[in-house]
């Protein structure tokens, strides 16, 4: 049974020209300059670089706080700014160390969502 | 490239101050003008840098209404934008301006109005250095991003939260002696820690300020400083670097590339090391980043920054006395004033007559950093008389 059973996969962008992925949509390959990528499926297996819980938030944000955003490495490919949910954002002992294990959950309104494994 | 220095300075207070950019940024050019005796024919051109005029205040084009309003019109002005280090990237302009020959004597000033706006609505348009598309729309903040800095940080290094603190504790005390800072009062490590949270780890008092302020400073060739001046300040060397535009962007966060960069730069053109650097104003918009700055700066080893400023080693009077002025945590953050805001406070240290001085300050470094640490300018200021 695999461990990413019933975890979405997370849609990486690749690069058409040259092949180098992406987390988040690129404008133009940083590596190339080619304009044109395709979707590639990576396993949605994941881990925390390091997390914040924001309670202090902007005015496009206002009303969502305790929120918690982190950079999460997707396999060892990509790492993206993300929302973690899961987890009660209030509690500061509760937002997961650095290095802990998280899974992919989706993408809502422009955000990629991941929670604890 | 002709030897560059300063003959004029200007500044407001940093703190909750009447009036807009316009005015702000006049009265600090004001003032640079009066201190370098130039007269307004004789200013080549002015650059202002500015971040956040058209967003909270809706005013756009602040370097030709700054400079008409001083009565400079007539000559090419202009705003540079660089986030929080939009006045930093004034000065360089202006220092470029000056040593190709193109004039003998520019202005570059930096300014912000922000305290009229609430903080949902500052924490926005601060918010809008970051990459929109990537990060801005996940809801992090500015506080966020350094919170997630010192969350690794403090995880690779083993940094503890009271060291951290150090930072805040420090500069509040020396905030305390500068009629310019907006937080006069010093704190203590527990009221850092046990302050409310904001973007964990990261406490408020962790946290500068927002301010409203302007600072300027008159620019001319080094050969022409004593037509202005007997007390010039050179301008050493400057070093702009462009980083990485969102948080996501590093491979290690810990480190910032572009403040490593920019540093490179004006080590190599003002032709000295860290160890020659013997008062700092860098970036302290948050305790990390201080902390993290010493080291990018190379003042310390990556990891032993929170150690050594827990030890009382950036002291004013330690090896390398750091922030003196209360840094940002102390006088303010407008935002497109930090840069030569901190300027204004190494020339007092140069000129022997700062509330803080550094027993025989003869060279200075100032640290100016913007979004994600997408663009920093370093600039190596040196003593007249040094040679």
């Amino acid at each position: 049974m695999s461990a990413d059973e019933g975890v979405p996969e997370f849609p990486a962008r690749v690069c058409v020209d040259c092949g180098t992925l992406y987390g988040h949509e690129p404008s133009v390959c940083r590596e190339c300059g080619a304009e044109t990528f395709e979707t590639e499926r990576l396993p949605g297996s994941a881990r925390l670089y390091a997390s914040t819980t924001i309670r202090v938030p902007g005015s496009d944000h206002q009303g969502q706080e305790p929120f918690v955003v982190g950079l999460v490495d997707v396999g060892n490919a990509v790492r993206v700014t993300a929302r973690i949910e899961g987890i009660d954002a209030g509690d500061p002992d509760a937002r997961p160390a650095p290095d802990s294990p998280l899974e992919y959950v989706g993408k809502r309104d422009g955000t990629f969502y991941f929670r604890p494994a | 490239m002709r030897d560059v220095s300063i003959v004029g300075t200007g500044t407001t207070e940093f703190g909750v101050l009447d009036g807009g950019v316009k005015d702000l940024g006049s009265r600090a050019v004001a003032r640079a003008l009066r201190d370098a005796g130039v007269e307004r024919p004789d200013v080549g051109a002015l650059y202002v840098g500015n971040f956040v005029a058209g967003i909270l205040e809706g005013q756009g084009a602040v370097g030709p209404i700054v400079a008409d309003e001083v009565g400079l019109s007539g000559a090419p002005a202009m705003t540079t934008e660089g986030a929080c280090a939009s006045s930093g990237i004034a000065l360089r302009q202006a220092q470029r301006a000056v040593a190709s020959g193109e004039y003998d004597v520019v202005v570059a000033a930096g300014v912000e109005s922000m305290t009229d706006a609430e903080t949902p609505e500052f924490t926005r348009a601060l918010g809008s250095a970051a990459d929109r598309l990537t990060e801005g729309v996940t809801g992090l903040t500015f506080p966020g991003f350094y919170g997630i800095y010192l969350d690794r940080y403090m995880h690779e290094y083993g940094a503890t939260r009271e060291e951290v603190a150090a930072v805040s504790v420090k500069n509040r005390a020396n905030g305390a002696k500068n009629p310019r800072a907006r937080f006069r009062e010093p704190v203590t490590t527990e009221e850092v820690v046990e302050s409310r949270l904001v973007a964990d780890p990261l406490r408020l008092y962790d946290c500068c300020p927002a301010a409203d302020g302007a600072s300027a400073v008159v620019l001319a060739a080094s050969d022409l400083a004593g037509e202005f001046t007997d007390d010039p300040v050179e301008v050493l060397g400057t070093g702009h670097a462009t980083g990485h535009n969102a948080a996501h962007r590093y491979a290690d966060l810990t480190t910032l590339d572009a403040t490593v960069d920019a540093a490179e730069s004006a080590y190599a053109e003002a032709g000295i090391g860290p160890s020659d650097v013997d008062v700092v104003e860098l970036h302290d918009c948050f305790t990390p980043a201080e902390i993290g700055d010493s080291e990018d700066l190379g003042f310390f080893e990556k990891g032993e920054g929170a150690r050594a400023v827990a030890e009382g080693r950036t002291e004013v009077g330690g090896e390398v006395p750091i922030n003196p002025s209360g840094g940002l945590l102390s006088k303010g953050h407008p935002v497109g004033a930090t840069g030569i805001g901190q300027v204004y406070e190494v020339c007092r240290q140069l000129r022997g007559d700062h509330e803080n001085q550094v027993e025989d300050a003869e060279v200075g470094l100032a640290h100016n950093l913007g979004g994600s640490g997408a663009v920093c300018t370093v600039t190596v200021l040196g003593r007249g008389d040094r040679r």
